[in-house]
């Protein structure tokens, strides 16, 4: 069961529980959620928000692509996938990414999740400007996208 | 051949639009774009070092949403998307 969405904070809200009710079932004994935050500062910068921006066709297909190779690698049955990210600027401590993931066991759901964020970072088009205290703002370098 | 090209991440930069427009030869390649931004950059930027890094660094995505290769032959007018080094999550 998956779920994958960008949301354009201009026009709605990331939601924790809306995660909570797609992994929800009995078949599941385990449930992790990764929720990513702006942080205040970085490369000694204090950071005051960040602008997300993302091509979105591409990047739904990559986390598709990522949840089908999770599944071959993994193997594991009755798995929930819920993926979001937002797009528009996010303040500080604000929520960027929800990975919520449900299996039958513990070690199953730890794997998954971290898999899951490991190859969103290399193969998701997104990309982070931030905004400083200063009133400056830059893009982040980031890392040439990994195509499968 | 008219090529709309979509801007993301840091090559948001170059315009105060969302795209460029180039006009390439038929059975231009990828590479023959990147050569066309390049000198899109020399020309508008002065030749911007951090501009022309950035262009050199990405990766371009067809209309059909797949990352393609350098050598990769345009065919017809359409959007190609660049894609600069990525950094989200």
């Amino acid at each position: 069961m998956l779920h994958v969405k960008i949301i354009d904070v201009s026009k709605e809200k990331i939601d924790l529980v809306k995660a909570q009710k797609f992994i929800a079932s009995s078949k599941c004994g385990a449930s992790i959620y990764f929720v990513g935050t702006v942080r205040d500062q970085n490369d000694n910068k204090k950071v005051t928000g960040i602008t997300y921006d993302s091509h979105d066709a591409l990047v739904i297909k990559s986390f598709e692509e990522i949840h089908k190779e999770a599944e071959a690698k993994f193997k594991f049955n009755n798995i929930a996938v819920f993926i979001e990210h937002i797009k528009g600027y996010v303040a500080l401590g604000d929520t960027s990414i929800i990975i919520a993931v449900a299996c039958k066991h513990r070690n199953q759901a730890y794997d998954l999740s971290r898999f899951i964020i490991e190859e969103i970072k290399k193969r998701s088009p997104i990309w982070k400007k931030e905004h400083y205290e200063n009133k400056d703002s830059e893009w982040l370098k980031g890392n040439p996208i990994k195509s499968s | 051949m008219k090529i709309k090209l979509e801007l993301y991440g840091a090559s948001r930069d170059f315009s105060n639009k969302d795209h460029l427009e180039f006009s390439l030869k038929e059975k231009s390649s990828i590479n023959d774009l990147r050569n066309e931004i390049l000198s899109f950059i020399d020309k508008n930027f002065k030749g911007n070092n951090n501009f022309k890094k950035l262009v050199e660094s990405s990766k371009f995505c067809s209309e059909e949403n797949n990352i393609v290769a350098d050598s990769y032959k345009i065919t017809k007018d359409q959007k190609i998307g660049i894609i600069p080094p990525i950094g989200g999550g």
